[in-house]
């Protein structure tokens, strides 16, 4: 018994401050919204496209671009040559625009990054939710004020499932709602 | 002192579960239905095998000697995905990119698929589609429901030959091939189509040209054949290994039309099918199958189908009354029945024809001869003729191919002539013109190349080197041409003995047209731009033309195929169809329906009785006969190279990845040989090996070997698959003979192991399938089913809105599988491969379960198409730990791959076995372009998952999302499965059961439905209707208490 006051249990000190640093990695984590998730995600695009100047300025509404969006599944991003049906005229002595210009002339394509990005194993459809009258800012947030695309919302599934579970929303619960 | 105790009470409880396990009742086991031979002898072996959930590997336990060249060649796993992640670098999340378009195409709405209309040839029948694309790139192929021949329905091969557009191995430029002297040896380099037409067109200035193509229905392509012939004096020859010669030259003989008729299956009452697997592969089955199956859902005006089978052919598992005989019989029981009808009975305007009834003489007491009981054989001839002008008896394809075969022909035409058929159910006139390939023009040939009369060979779809006996000569003859050319889409084994390699559009890629049946015409439009740097067939021999500067204006005008063909549909086929439309309006219909045009009428031939003095009677033959037949999955074999069909089970015997020689029990016995025992079979010198496998209802003389196997020139899938028993066929007066000839068996010291489906998911003799006789069903109606008291302690759930269930009519299905090969391309389901299938580990999400019932002597066969069936009380959701599979409130189980961990107790509880585990990254094999086929509406599953039928739920979203955006509601018909929108027979019906007015409904309130194992209460979406036979008889146990035979 007298031993026992002398040696440290050195072995249990370490596993205590391992765990001690484990809980608070973890835990801290989890009150950290969005840890893991994509929220705020602004990747840099290929030609610097400005949401608040075509939107908020020029009142260009979001179904003129992305026109097939509540035909669709997806909402597409629009064809070059929806971009040349203004370009050609406007603003052609922008460096972006000639860019824009030469990848039509040649036949190819703008790789722009995808910035909503969902795991494969999720199918959300856009145009359902349309119909049911969800406007775009809701997800997206305020993308007219935008001048480079951010994510804003985390796109967890706990966050979609909060709309779904307001009995006003009418929104299905099924698992094969999104995953199938 | 605990361990005294114990042991104690160890000894003690032994005892007590003896004593229990004896007081259990016994389960009798219904032997009704059996699946193979050896559940039928309660083989132990058999028993062991049905109680093991998950097979461990039967190649484990074998020497590997035994499977030199099989176990050691590497199978593909040909379906799976690869999404690329753009960059690979250490960054938090993967960057994706999106392109999209330059100019956005019209008709494009990007995940909103395009339907096309088209028509898929496969040297036989042409069958319209609608071939589903997104983005440009084709995914799916369905029936095409206007059209008016095949309405909808499609085959196994049709559903799989969307991978042959996205195949490895299909050649991707033109090539030349450098040979020695001896064109033994061959050096194969690239060139440019420039030089390579100049060359050509040089050699065919110094005429001598022939051109050798497959059947060609395609009226503008045959235009552009002819124009070219009369550009270089090239004769045209046409040859395809179903040549269906035998058939014309029957016609010319009785009728003088050297045409494949029109059959009307839907008309008769009646059927006689002598080897002629008209549901199966013989000459439009898709369309016969629509047919026929017209003819078994109203139950009192039910037809009869009685089948003389030296096979055990789809037909004839489909038949009511199935009798085996052996090829060289079939003639005997043709002129027998004729016998029986003129002679016996006096019947018919041939009754008093002296000519005509000493002809029939020779075949008097046929039944006996062969072994038929005499009523039963009265009365098929009764029959037949109390319904005629309703009756129809077929013969024709490879099984009836022997030395008789035109004779054959003759008999069966003067049997429908006797019987009034002519006119009515035969339409002499309105089959499809087209079908012109002959063997003897064939022969012919050779002899001209053998002996140097030809300089230039173009060859077109059809492949003799593999397709045509060596004993024919082909591969030497073609030596002694100067140039071949071949329009191979692949290096095949025409295109190792070709000069130059042409390579042809798929199909898909490519416009042309059809002739369906004469009077209905098809365009085939392509529906995607060419993938690599082919060029079509006939514009290939346009260039050439118009290159040596010769030919007829029309063909050197146009600088595409399309052009001319627009054109050719001007003049020729819109003044004839046209009705008054201007021709742009009459095009764009064609492409809007797919087709144009009626079915002519045909009226009543008189026959010509001087045909009948052809017929004489043949010596009897003893000793095995050989029976060539074409399985559904592979045809004529040009589709080799299709994993999915090589996966696919033969229907009736269930074996896959593989051919082999079926014997009856009775030759088994006498041989000593089992299942999987190699022998050697010896066609007039020429030798073959194959695995044996024991066929119930096969006549004791009879040796059935498939075609279409063993190819060495078709793609890393086909090379080696079985054997090639194209070889055993023979020449004889000028013709090819297949079946009927004398065969020798000797057994080798040597087992193979073949890959057969049946056997997995055993269901232990509960009443999976019922069958009744149609006496039976008129004297009992729903009672020919045993009703399971069900009772529940919960009232289960309240479905409010939709409510997806499947009803599945067992009379109607015949077990075509063309179902499990749509499927597999609408779910992007994996093939696994010879080794695994082995172990039970195909994945198809719907198989078709074949059940013997009767004597393994002459048993019939009945068949059942198994799915998921989203049971309400599903077993499976219950286990799964992490709650992967759930109900929806839609009726659906759900199955949520990204949560399933691969417990796999939920196929453990399934009761059905339907679940389906990926056990290997089966998606990782994938060769590419074929990862292109992948359907993007479906989850493509990784190792560790567990799949299942969903009932297509991503239709189902896809036509809710419709609907919605329209603002209207769902309607029945909205929704359709895969599987029931590749069924010729419209067997499955998928709906709403919430709907009382959905087809769906009134099948499950039919009196003939049935749910699958429902006294466990499993509640299952899926009602079955019982199989209902025609045979006139009751069955042998009336008594429904006695089926099910459990307490």
């Amino acid at each position: 018994m007298q031993h026992r006051h002398d040696v440290r249990n050195f072995g249990g000190m370490v596993f205590i401050i391992l765990f001690a640093a484990f809980s608070v990695l973890t835990t801290g984590c989890k009150f950290q919204p969005g840890w893991g998730y994509n929220k705020g995600y602004s990747p840099e695009q290929p030609i610097p496209f400005d949401h608040s100047i075509h939107v908020s300025k020029h009142n260009i509404q979001c179904q003129y671009c992305h026109n097939q969006v509540e035909r669709s599944t997806h909402s597409n991003i629009p064809a070059l040559s929806t971009c040349m049906n203004c370009h050609m005229q406007v603003k052609t002595d922008s460096p972006h625009i000639q860019k824009l210009r030469d990848a039509y002339d040649k036949g190819a394509s703008v790789e722009w990054v995808k910035v909503h990005m969902l795991p494969d194993f999720v199918r959300f459809n856009h145009a359902a939710h349309l119909k049911k009258g969800v406007n775009c800012q809701t997800c997206h947030g305020a993308i007219e004020t935008m001048s480079r695309v951010t994510q804003n919302a985390d796109l967890s599934m706990g966050w979609c499932i909060n709309c779904h579970r307001q009995p006003e929303n009418n929104a299905p619960l099924n698992c094969t709602t999104c995953h199938y | 002192m605990s361990d005294t105790h114990s042991h104690h009470d160890h000894d003690h409880d032994e005892q007590e579960l003896a004593a229990k396990k004896a007081a259990r009742p016994k389960i009798e086991h219904d032997n009704k239905f059996w699946l193979s031979l050896d559940q039928y002898q309660q083989n132990p072996e058999f028993k062991k095998l049905a109680e093991t959930e998950f097979l461990s590997s039967p190649l484990k336990e074998e020497d590997d000697s035994a499977n030199e060249g099989w176990a050691r060649r590497e199978f593909l796993k040909l379906m799976g995905a690869s999404l690329a992640m753009a960059t690979a670098g250490c960054i938090r999340r993967p960057v994706e990119k999106i392109i999209p378009y330059n100019k956005q195409p019209e008709e494009v709405v990007l995940g909103v698929p395009n339907f096309y209309t088209t028509t898929y040839f496969d040297g036989s029948e042409a069958i319209g589609v609608l071939v589903k694309t997104r983005e440009g790139r084709p995914l799916k192929i369905e029936g095409n429901p206007s059209h008016p021949i095949s309405q909808g329905g499609t085959t196994a091969r049709a559903q799989a030959s969307l991978l042959g557009l996205y195949d490895p191995d299909r050649l991707r430029a033109p090539k030349k091939n450098l040979f020695n002297e001896k064109r033994s040896n061959k050096d194969g380099i690239g060139i440019s189509w420039d030089d390579m037409d100049k060359n050509i067109s040089e050699q065919l200035k110094k005429g001598a040209v022939v051109v050798l193509t497959g059947a060609l229905t395609s009226p503008a392509t045959r235009s552009v054949v002819s124009e070219f012939g009369q550009a270089f004096g090239a004769e045209h020859v046409a040859w395809e290994p179903f040549t269906h010669e035998e058939i014309r030259e029957g016609q010319k003989s009785c009728y003088g039309d050297d045409l494949v008729p029109g059959y009307r299956f839907d008309r008769a009452q009646m059927i006689v099918s002598l080897d002629a697997d008209f549901l199966g592969a013989w000459l439009t089955p898709a369309t016969f199958t629509k047919q026929f199956s017209k003819t078994r859902k109203d139950l009192g005006k039910m037809s009869r189908l009685v089948m003389f089978d030296s096979s055990y052919s789809l037909t004839g598992a489909n038949a009511d009354i199935r009798v085996r005989i052996k090829p060289s019989q079939q003639l005997d029981v043709a002129m027998g029945l004729a016998h029986e009808i003129v002679v016996n009975k006096g019947r018919s305007s041939y009754a008093g024809n002296s000519n005509a009834k000493s002809v029939l003489s020779a075949f008097a007491g046929t039944a006996k001869k062969l072994g038929i009981e005499e009523e039963l054989f009265k009365r098929i001839a009764d029959d037949l003729w109390e319904n005629k002008g309703q009756s129809l008896v077929v013969a024709g394809g490879l099984q009836t191919l022997t030395a008789d075969a035109v004779e054959l022909q003759i008999a069966v035409n003067f049997l429908n002539s006797i019987l009034e058929n002519d006119g009515k159910t035969v339409e002499g006139r309105s089959g499809n013109s087209s079908l012109k390939s002959s063997n003897k023009e064939l022969l012919a040939l050779i002899k001209n190349m053998e002996q140097g009369k030809v300089k230039t060979l173009i060859i077109h779809r059809t492949n003799p080197m593999y397709a045509l006996s060596s004993s024919a000569g082909f591969a030497e003859a073609i030596k002694k041409v100067e140039m071949v050319i071949t329009t191979s889409e692949r290096d095949d084994e025409v295109a190792q003995a070709a000069h130059y390699v042409a390579p042809d559009n798929h199909p898909m890629e490519t416009w042309s047209d059809a002739e369906v049946t004469a009077g209905v015409f098809g365009l085939q439009q392509p529906t995607i731009r060419p993938m690599y740097d082919t060029r079509s067939f006939q514009l290939s021999l346009m260039t050439w033309a118009f290159l040596a500067n010769k030919g007829p204006k029309r063909l050197l005008a146009y600088e595409t195929f399309f052009d001319y063909l627009k054109n050719y549909w001007k003049e020729e086929i819109h003044p004839k169809q046209g009705r008054g439309q201007s021709f742009d309006d009459f095009w764009n219909q064609a492409l809007q329906e797919g087709f144009v045009g009626e079915s002519v009428n045909s009226s009543a031939r008189s026959f010509r009785a001087e045909a009948l003095n052809q017929v004489k009677k043949s010596k009897d033959k003893t000793g095995y006969e050989l029976v060539l037949y074409p399985t559904i999955q592979l045809g004529d074999g040009s589709n080799n190279n299709i994993a999915w069909l090589h996966e696919l089970p033969d229907p009736v015997t269930k074996v896959c990845w593989d051919n082999y020689v079926c014997v009856s029990l009775a030759t088994s016995q006498k041989l000593k040989i089992k299942n999987g025992s190699v022998v050697q079979l010896t066609v007039n010198n020429k030798k073959i090996d194959l695995p044996v496998h024991i066929q119930p209802g096969l006549h004791d003389e009879v040796l059935a070997v498939a075609i279409g196997y063993g190819r060495t020139h078709v793609g890393r899938v086909g090379n080696g698959v079985g054997q090639n028993s194209y070889e055993l066929a023979s020449v004889s007066n000028g013709n090819l003979v297949y079946s009927g000839q004398e065969t020798q068996v000797t057994v080798l010291n040597k087992t193979y192991k073949l890959a057969q489906t049946q056997e997995h998911h055993s269901m232990e003799g509960r009443q999976i399938v019922v069958e009744a006789t149609l006496k039976d069903y008129e004297k009992k109606k729903e009672h020919i089913i045993h009703r399971h008291p069900i009772w529940s302690i919960w009232s289960g759930h309240a479905y409010n809105g939709n409510k997806w269930a499947m009803a599945v009519d067992l009379n109607s299905c015949t077990g075509c599988s063309a179902c499990v090969v749509a499927c597999q391309a609408e779910n992007n389901i994996p093939v696994v491969g010879k080794k695994y299938v082995m172990q039970g580990r195909e994945m198809h999400w719907i198989r078709i379960d074949r059940y013997y019932t009767g004597t393994p002597e002459n048993p019939s066969a009945v068949f059942q198409p198994l799915m998921c069936q989203h049971c309400d009380n599903a077993p499976c959701e219950t286990v799964c730990p992490v709650l992967a599979t759930v109900h929806t409130d839609d009726g659906l189980n759900a199955m949520v791959y990204n949560r399933c961990v691969g417990t796999r107790y939920c196929s453990n509880n399934c009761p059905y076995k339907v679940r389906r585990f990926n056990w290997f990254n089966y998606v990782k094999k994938i060769e590419k372009p074929l990862h292109l086929a992948l359907n993007p509406e479906v989850t493509v599953r990784m190792r560790g998952v567990m799949e299942k039928c969903t009932f297509c739920v991503q239709r189902i979203k896809e036509a809710k999302n419709e609907a919605r955006i329209d603002s209207r509601p769902l309607k029945d018909g909205d929704i359709k499965t895969a599987c029931q929108t590749a069924c010729p027979a419209e067997a499955i019906v998928f709906g709403d059961m919430n709907d009382s007015e959905s087809r769906v409904s009134k099948m499950f309130k039919h009196e003939r439905s049935y749910a699958l194992l429902e006294e466990w209460n499993a509640a299952p979406s899926v009602r079955y209707l019982a199989k209902i036979r025609n045979n006139g008889k009751e069955s042998a146990s009336s008594d429904p208490e006695s089926k099910g035979g459990h307490s």
